[in-house]
């Protein structure tokens, strides 16, 4: 206290040898999340240090403790297939930006669906990747989350957020790759719901990473038949997650 | 104990890997290779069987939640690893779930199986020399407050209280000892 130095900033090191609590350790925590020269520092601070955890003996946990993580994640139903998605999910949200937030609300529902306990287990090899679109509405900060699963040819739609103007319907669409094929419809938008639809195996298998999709404006219970579709409100792309 | 090899290194980055595309067996595979290491660190600062057999469970339960937090090109594995479960078990002191420093440590006996050790796995043999070193350059007061706060979990206010030194004093020890400490292994960059 006596010595002049200027307290040099010292706080990344400080949370990452764990020296802080209270407030200090809420403003570095919201730090670490907000400054990105603050995080790498940190990281600095913990590869460095880590090393000294060799100095401490290993020690066999014992048995039942493997036990009680393999029965924690059979209880809550973390199959690897759901997980694998949330995971892709997540990894296509950084690509893509906070646009998939949606599309992951998407696959949460699918996790707490009654119908997931009568699913089979996972085959090895998924047959396709599964897509995601995360299609903008008009200039709001309102997005549709598609994700389309390939193994079930179920498809995902989030329109939480969205509210219906009881005079419009909106109908999704997807644009096929062979170009004679009209646009195959995907069903009516229900507003603030997430819906999960079983497609036919024709219209699945028009699903590819690229694929376009279109949303227009129709009448109340969709486009009518032998008219032609209203005209396309948002649009947006498939891609591989 | 004996230094990773490069090949298990790399197949514990593959088993990484494969949990990130959840693959349940890769969880398993990883806590077979890094339990015991985790449970050591795990054990050292919660001083208590019970709690660090929690901690440890938590541990792997969120790294297979959350395996995409692990970036295989910033850290090795290993010690990515060990740094999550010693952070983990840090954060169980502060939320308070445990007495700090309940057991004195030499008290604090392992119980746990006497099971023949699992692989263990160095993180890094060079930076650890380089951190060794570092550490020795420094006042004994700064070096022993942050070797304390490392290993077992302190806090400012706690080391200052068991030093018997206000806690102005002991921050300012230990500030000015981290900055050498840093201008030190920056050099061995």
């Amino acid at each position: 206290m006596s010595d002049d130095i200027p307290p040099e900033d010292m706080m990344a090191a400080e949370y990452a040898l764990g020296l802080l609590e209270g407030e200090e350790l809420l403003a570095a925590r919201s730090r670490e999340a907000s400054d990105a020269a603050f995080a790498q520092e940190v990281a600095f601070w913990q590869d460095r240090l880590a090393p000294l955890l060799d100095q401490i003996d290993p020690q066999t946990p014992r048995a039942e403790v493997w036990e009680r993580i393999s029965a924690e994640l059979e209880s809550t139903g973390d199959s690897a297939e759901i997980v694998s998605l949330t995971a892709r999910l997540r990894r296509w949200k950084i690509a893509a930006g906070s646009a998939a937030a949606a599309a992951v609300a998407a696959v949460a529902l699918l996790v707490l669906s009654p119908a997931q306990q009568a699913i089979a287990p996972v085959p090895q090899e998924p047959v396709e990747a599964p897509l995601a679109a995360s299609i903008p509405i008009g200039d709001t900060q309102l997005r549709l989350a598609v994700t389309y699963l390939p193994e079930r040819q179920e498809l995902l739609v989030s329109a939480s957020g969205l509210t219906a103007d009881g005079v419009h319907d909106h109908e999704l669409w997807l644009v096929p790759q062979s170009e004679d094929t009209p646009l195959l419809s995907l069903g009516v938008i229900e507003p603030g719901v997430e819906r999960r639809v079983t497609l036919d195996a024709a219209v699945a298998s028009e699903f590819a990473d690229g694929s376009a999709l279109l949303l227009t404006r129709e009448p109340l219970g969709g486009k009518p038949e032998g008219v032609d579709a209203g005209p396309v409100v948002a649009e947006g792309r498939m891609q591989v997650i | 104990m004996q230094p990773a090899s490069a090949k298990a290194r790399e197949s514990l980055k593959a088993a990484m890997a494969r949990l990130a595309d959840g693959d349940r067996s890769a969880l398993e595979e990883i806590y077979r290779k890094t339990s015991a290491k985790l449970f050591g660190i795990c054990l050292r600062i919660l001083k208590d069987e019970k709690e660090a057999e929690d901690a440890l469970q938590d541990v792997y339960i969120t790294l297979w939640r959350r395996a995409d937090r692990y970036d295989p090109s910033r850290a090795s594995p290993i010690s990515w690893l060990a740094t999550f479960a010693r952070n983990r078990a840090v954060d169980r002191l502060r939320v308070g779930k445990v007495r700090a420093g309940s057991v004195p440590e030499d008290e604090a006996a392992p119980v746990a199986d006497k099971a023949p050790l699992a692989e263990d796995m160095m993180i890094d043999a060079e930076r650890s020399a380089r951190v060794h070193t570092c550490l020795e350059k420094l006042d004994e007061k700064p070096r022993d407050a942050i070797r304390t706060a490392f290993f077992e979990g302190r806090t400012y206010a706690q080391i200052a209280e068991a030093g018997g030194v206000p806690l102005g004093t002991m921050k300012s020890w230990v500030r000015r000892g981290l900055q050498k400490l840093k201008t030190c292994l920056e050099r061995g960059e």
